[in-house]
This record gives structure tokens, C-alpha cells and sequence, in this order.
């Protein structure tokens, strides 16, 4: 059965009210018997201050071994201006702090992770590449150093990632196929030529991802009126998705699926109707 | 108000932010006109509006039903509910049982940019036609290989009277009225082309967005594409910085043309071949790209520039009236906008929910609140553009809606839907009923009870 740990470092929530700039969170007391709820924390007031809380706050799967990522709905959902987002987000990108990926949903989204955190599950991906006994695992450490290092986007066109290996070494399309077996590479339906940077072992949580907006939409449609307090809807648990409720809830509230709006007895959330 | 007329009358406010103040005040209380309405003849839904670039007086549209229809905006034909509500019918209408009209739908009608003499339309029949407004009848026909999606005329264009038009086929067409034949065939997208538009800063500039997702900039003076757009080019403000501007672009990319500056045709090849040598791959790939650049045509080594602006099909286009940017809505529900000298992205995130996939949508901005009006399903939303957020929502059609279109003479915005209605957003504010009279409306002032 699935596990779902609430991660015992349930971040210090500072108190907020809505749409309203919020002091760095760190700065209160963390209570770690107290369960602070969605809508006493839903923004912040920076963008990397809105990614380090929301990788705190990232529910420990032990099955699999991914790296804590953050969708950029996620982020639209936290912060209060998109455009501030995307603005802050392209600076870490250019820094190397963050690097952003494009999952295969079939919708726009991305996946942002810190570099640190990448690192580590490639390095991860190599040991358990050379624990099966492959040879010619030297195309990982061109990877990381070349392609890695200098090429931020997301994707990246068959001859400059061959001429960026090649910088390393004599590249031969096998060394692609293990690239692409490891899982840091995959091909998506847009476009036949270009190779997509991907999480490797992101695959169980990607299905999560779907069934959990899947289960949470429809939780929400069958009510009456299409809405729910978002307290009571927190303490739910979705059957379908190791990902905690939390994680769902700022997703589609990004993605302006779901709504929410101030009552006197606390947040609604609304399935969106336009 | 009439402190704002006395400060202009002593001299301290000067006449031009007058008349601004009061047309941002006009437009941000814009709602459903409960003064106007057009009777639409349209028995399908109607897919494009354009008021004429001359006297800002004349509406035209074009419908699914093959039909194309001409509205008078300031002259009522009649008037309802005793003067209260002016009904606008159309001033003439060609439609299928027209000797010359359309077969199928009518994608795109657009007026001549120099008069009101004549209009263009192009339809799914695979047919141009240029009409000639006084008589009614079609003078030119030009036929192209696929369904027309949008043509499109240079409203700047003081030496070519060339109609662009954007097909299901990959080229690009550009017809010329006075010769009746084609002028110009532009390669370079890989699917169909759902977009064309103008540059309102160059009478030779042409941008276009295909269904590959690209958007291409084409000057019609020379051979192919000079800049194709990235998404991944950003820019973190509205204007590019010059310092970063040049860091950005230190990427080593073979087959990008988009790092901006670079306009010359020779750079792009000497870049493939310098950076060929720099990377010392002398692996068999390596040397058949070259011989494949070597055969191509300079003008047609953008073809191998695969860069997307949308991760979908690129569905409308929009150039700012000063010509510094271009807004593009994609099929991937994005609004993104582009400054037009550097070709980057500037990052901006409008807060669009879903847009149409199918079809494409026509967006219409205004100056002075820099305002975008782009039609998301059954709204209208109007976002600031330079912050991205939504200032208006217009609420009013019954089914998804294709067009806007603005009238800033009269600060009205004029949309239209699957629902083969035209509506009126006309500023609110009983002020200006005071101010503004129809004449023709005789009002009978002894009509009244207690």
C-alpha cells in the first residue's frame, strides 16, 4: 500500500493572509506536532524563497528515489505575480541554481529542480549503471560536464548534443541509447529531432501526477456545488497519488483548474468554470 | 469632468493627456453596450472583424457560412425601445447565393489599407477574392493550394499593394492586386500557417506563426527568413539590457539564428562552419551537414532552424502600434510577448486559463491603458501589458469567441463568437449620454407618463 509520511519538517508557516506579501517563513517557530494548513501558507513572497520552502515540504516516497522537484504551476500558485515568476526563475536558471524540465503530460508543464539535487541522482543513475556491469559509462561524466553545464534549456537538437559529447570523447549512437536507458534523455511527440532532458526515475511520479489532478478534480465536481473548504480538503488522502494533497492543490490552483476565494469561515476551493 | 475641461481651458493640463485621461477613463469602464447592437447576418460563426484603417467607421466580418458582411458603426440604420438602443444593420452582405461569393467558410476579411473602395477576403474554398465595395463584386480571384486561414495587408505600404496569405500548405503566398498573379512564395515553416501579420514598423516586414509553432520574421526585399523566434531567447525586461544582452548570447549554438542583432545571411553559414572547426568533430555526420548546408540556398538555410515560440500551433499574432513588439497566442494557452528588434522573449506571463486549440483567434490592443484583449473560450479578457494581470473581463457571448476588435476612435471593442453574434463593449457612465446625441433619434417629448 502506499505510504503517505507527512514530512516530519512540515516547514515553519509564517501566518498569511491571502494575496498578501509574507514574511520569510523561517523566521517563526516550526510546531512539529502542529499540521499548519495550505491556506494559512499559500504565498510567498519570492520566488526562491517560495522553491527552498516548497522542496522542504516535498512528501518522502521511499519506493523511489527522485529528487524533490517543484512544477511551475506551483510556483504561479505561491507567488503573486506570474510574470515576477518567470522573471526570477530564467535569473536562477541562468545561474545554474535551478535547472527546468518539461514533463511529457501532454500539458505545459515544468519541472524545477535545485542542480544540487540533479547531481546527486545522476551520480545515483551512474552507480547503479556501473553496478549492472555497463561499460563505456565515461558518456555519463561527459554528460554532466559538457551538456550539463553549458546547455540550460530543456531540450536540446540531435547534432549539438553529439558535438557537445564529442568534446569529451568519440561519441557513437549506443552511447546515446544509454543515455536515453538511464532515463536523462527522452524523445517527446513535438518534434522528431530533439532530445528532451528528463528526471531519471521520474516515471511512478509522473503517473501520480496525472491520477492525483485526475482524483482531485473529480472529487470536486461531484460535490453539489463544484467547491469545497480547502481545510476540509486538505485532511482528505487521494488513492491514487503517493503525492500529498498539498502538492495537488498548488498545481491546479496554478494551472487555474481550481479556484480559491476568501469566506468568513476560511478559503474555498472552487473548480474553475471559464 | 468639468474640472478636468476647466484645467485644460487655463492651460494646466495640455490638450493631449486631456483627451488621454479621458480615454483610458472611457476604456476602463467598458461593458456590454446597452446602446448599440449589430444585427448580424451571419448564419454560422463568425471568424474575423476588422474596422477600416481610414475613417475607423466601417466594420467588416466574415463568417463560417461563407459570408462576408459590412456594418456602418456610427450610423444606425434604426433604433428601438424609442431611441434608446440604435440597431446597426448591415450596409450590404455577399454570401454563398452571391453570384461570386465563397463556397465554404470565410476564414479571414480584410479591408484595402488605402480606402474603403476595396476588401479581401479568403476562404476555405481555397479562393482569394479582392471585392469591390461600391458594386459588390469580386474582381480578382486568386486560387491557393489550401485552405486559406488569413491574409493579411501592409497598412504601411506606400509602394506594394501585396495581400500575405497564410494556408494549410507550408508557403507562404504573397499576391499582388495590380498584376493578379503571385509575387512571392516564403518557405520555411514545416506545417501550415495559421497567422500572418504586418509589421507596423516596416512596410517590408512580414511575421507569420505556423502550426510548427514557429514564428517567422520574413523582409519581402530578400531571399528567406530573417529571424526565427525561440522561446528560450528571453530577455528579462521590456527592453533588452546591453550589458546582458551580449552574455546571454554566449551560447555555443550551431543552428540558432535568433541571438539578436544578427541579420546578415553570411553570419548564419560562417557561424555553422566556425563552430564546425571549433568543436574538431570530424565524425561523418559533421561533414554531411555541411555538404547539406552547402546545397541549400543561403535564404534557405533557416529551414534548419527548428526553434518553437509555442509549444503548440501558433494561432494569432498581434504587432504593437509601435511596431516594438509582437504578441502571439499559441495553442498551448499562452500569451507571450516579443520585442521585435531583438527577437527575445520578454517573459511576460499573461493569466490566460484556456484558449481555442482549433482555430485561430484574433487579439486587438489598445494604447493608451496598454491594454490586450484576447478572447479566452466564452470571455473576453483584457490584460495590462506590461504587468500580465487581468484588468477586465467581458462576459456576454453564449459560445467560444474567435475575434476582437478595437475601435479607438470611439474606444469601443467589438467581438464575436461561434454564437454568429457581433457585440458591442461600448464605455459605460451616463456622462457621456449628456455630451454625445445621436441627431437622426427624433425624441418625442410629449411621450411620457407619471
Amino acid at each position: 500500500m502506499k505510504n503517505i509520511t507527512n514530512p516530519p519538517e512540515t516547514s515553519a508557516g509564517g501566518k498569511k493572509r491571502r494575496r498578501e506579501e509574507e514574511e520569510v517563513g523561517c523566521s517563526h517557530a516550526a510546531n512539529d506536532d502542529q499540521c499548519f494548513s495550505l491556506q494559512d501558507e499559500l504565498t510567498y513572497s519570492d520566488t526562491s524563497v517560495a522553491l527552498r520552502m516548497m522542496r522542504a515540504q516535498f512528501p518522502r516516497i521511499d519506493q523511489a528515489s527522485v529528487p524533490p522537484f517543484i512544477l511551475q504551476s506551483q510556483l504561479y500558485s505561491s507567488v503573486n505575480d506570474r510574470t515576477q515568476v518567470d522573471r526570477e526563475l530564467e535569473l536562477l536558471r541562468r545561474d545554474k541554481v535551478v535547472r527546468v524540465f518539461k514533463l511529457n503530460t501532454g500539458q505545459d508543464d515544468h519541472a524545477v529542480i535545485f542542480l544540487d539535487d540533479y547531481l546527486n541522482q545522476v551520480d545515483r543513475i551512474v552507480k547503479r549503471m556501473e553496478g549492472k556491469k555497463q561499460n563505456d559509462t565515461d558518456i555519463f561524466k561527459w554528460f554532466k560536464e559538457h551538456v550539463v553545464d553549458s546547455k540550460l534549456e530543456p531540450s536540446i537538437g540531435h547534432h549539438e548534443l553529439c558535438s557537445l559529447l564529442s568534446l569529451g570523447g568519440k561519441v557513437k549512437d549506443e552511447h546515446i541509447t544509454l543515455l536515453i536507458n538511464a532515463g536523462l534523455l527522452t524523445r517527446q511527440l513535438i518534434d522528431p529531432d530533439m532530445y528532451w532532458f528528463a528526471i531519471p526515475n521520474i516515471g511512478k511520479l509522473w503517473k501520480a501526477l496525472l491520477q492525483g489532478r485526475k482524483e482531485l478534480l473529480s472529487l470536486l465536481k461531484r460535490k453539489r456545488h463544484k467547491e469545497m473548504f480547502m481545510a476540509e480538503l486538505e485532511k482528505k488522502r487521494l488513492r491514487y497519488s503517493p503525492l500529498d494533497m498539498r502538492f495537488h492543490l498548488r498545481d491546479l490552483i496554478g494551472s487555474r483548474h481550481l479556484k480559491t476565494f476568501q469566506t468568513t469561515s476560511g478559503l474555498v476551493v472552487r473548480v474553475s468554470t471559464d | 469632468m468639468w474640472q478636468a475641461i476647466q484645467s485644460r481651458e487655463t492651460g494646466r493640463t495640455r490638450p493631449n493627456s486631456f483627451s488621454n485621461q479621458l480615454k483610458s477613463r472611457r476604456i476602463s469602464s467598458l461593458q456590454l453596450s446597452n446602446r448599440k447592437d449589430f444585427v448580424s447576418p451571419h448564419r454560422g460563426s463568425v471568424n474575423s472583424l476588422q474596422v477600416d484603417l481610414t475613417e475607423g467607421r466601417y466594420l467588416l466580418s466574415g463568417a463560417s457560412d461563407g459570408s462576408a458582411a459590412v456594418f456602418d458603426t456610427q450610423r444606425a440604420t434604426d433604433s428601438e425601445a424609442s431611441g434608446l438602443i440604435a440597431k446597426h444593420k448591415c450596409v450590404f452582405s455577399v454570401d454563398k447565393g452571391h453570384e461570386h461569393g465563397h463556397k465554404f467558410a470565410v476564414s479571414s476579411a480584410v479591408w484595402y489599407p488605402i480606402d474603403t473602395g476595396l476588401f479581401v477576403t479568403g476562404s476555405f474554398d481555397h479562393l482569394i477574392k479582392v471585392w469591390d465595395t461600391n458594386t459588390a463584386q469580386a474582381v480578382v480571384d486568386f486560387k491557393m493550394p489550401g485552405k486559406v486561414y488569413r491574409t493579411a495587408m501592409s497598412s504601411l505600404a506606400m509602394s506594394h499593394t501585396l495581400i500575405a496569405a497564410g494556408t494549410e500548405d507550408v508557403q507562404v503566398r504573397l499576391c499582388d492586386i495590380a498584376s493578379g498573379a503571385f509575387s512571392h512564395t516564403l518557405s520555411g515553416h514545416r506545417d501550415g500557417v495559421m497567422s500572418v501579420e504586418w509589421s507596423t514598423s516596416s512596410e517590408w516586414v512580414l511575421y507569420t506563426g505556423g502550426c510548427d509553432g514557429a514564428i517567422r520574421f520574413w523582409d519581402i526585399r530578400r531571399a528567406g527568413c530573417f529571424r526565427v523566434l525561440d522561446q528560450s531567447v528571453t530577455q528579462l525586461g521590456v527592453r533588452p539590457p546591453i550589458l546582458k544582452h551580449t552574455a546571454v548570447n554566449n551560447k555555443v549554438s550551431a543552428e540558432k539564428s535568433s541571438s539578436g542583432g544578427k541579420n546578415r545571411l553570411k553570419t548564419p553559414q560562417s557561424k555553422h562552419t566556425g563552430s564546425q572547426n571549433m568543436k574538431g568533430s570530424s565524425s561523418v555526420k559533421a561533414s554531411v551537414e555541411k555538404s547539406r548546408q552547402k546545397r541549400l540556398h543561403p535564404g534557405m538555410l533557416s529551414t534548419l532552424d527548428r526553434a518553437t515560440a509555442h509549444y503548440g500551433a501558433v494561432t494569432g499574432l498581434k504587432a504593437t502600434n509601435d511596431g516594438m513588439y509582437l504578441l502571439s497566442a499559441g495553442s498551448d494557452s499562452r500569451i507571450k510577448l516579443w520585442d521585435t528588434q531583438s527577437g527575445c522573449n520578454t517573459l511576460l506571463n499573461f493569466e490566460t486559463g484556456r484558449l481555442q486549440t482549433n482555430k485561430a483567434i484574433q487579439l486587438a490592443t489598445s494604447d493608451d491603458p496598454a491594454l490586450v484583449f484576447v478572447p479566452c473560450m466564452k470571455t473576453v479578457n483584457a490584460f495590462g501589458m506590461w504587468s500580465g494581470r487581468t484588468t477586465l473581463m467581458f462576459r456576454g457571448h453564449y459560445e467560444s469567441v474567435n475575434t476582437c476588435c478595437f475601435n479607438s476612435t470611439d474606444q469601443e471593442l467589438y467581438t464575436s463568437g461561434a454564437d454568429r453574434q457581433i457585440l458591442v463593449w461600448s464605455p459605460g457612465g451616463s456622462m457621456e449620454d449628456d455630451m454625445v446625441q445621436d441627431e437622426e433619434v427624433a425624441e418625442d417629448k410629449d411621450n411620457w407618463s407619471d
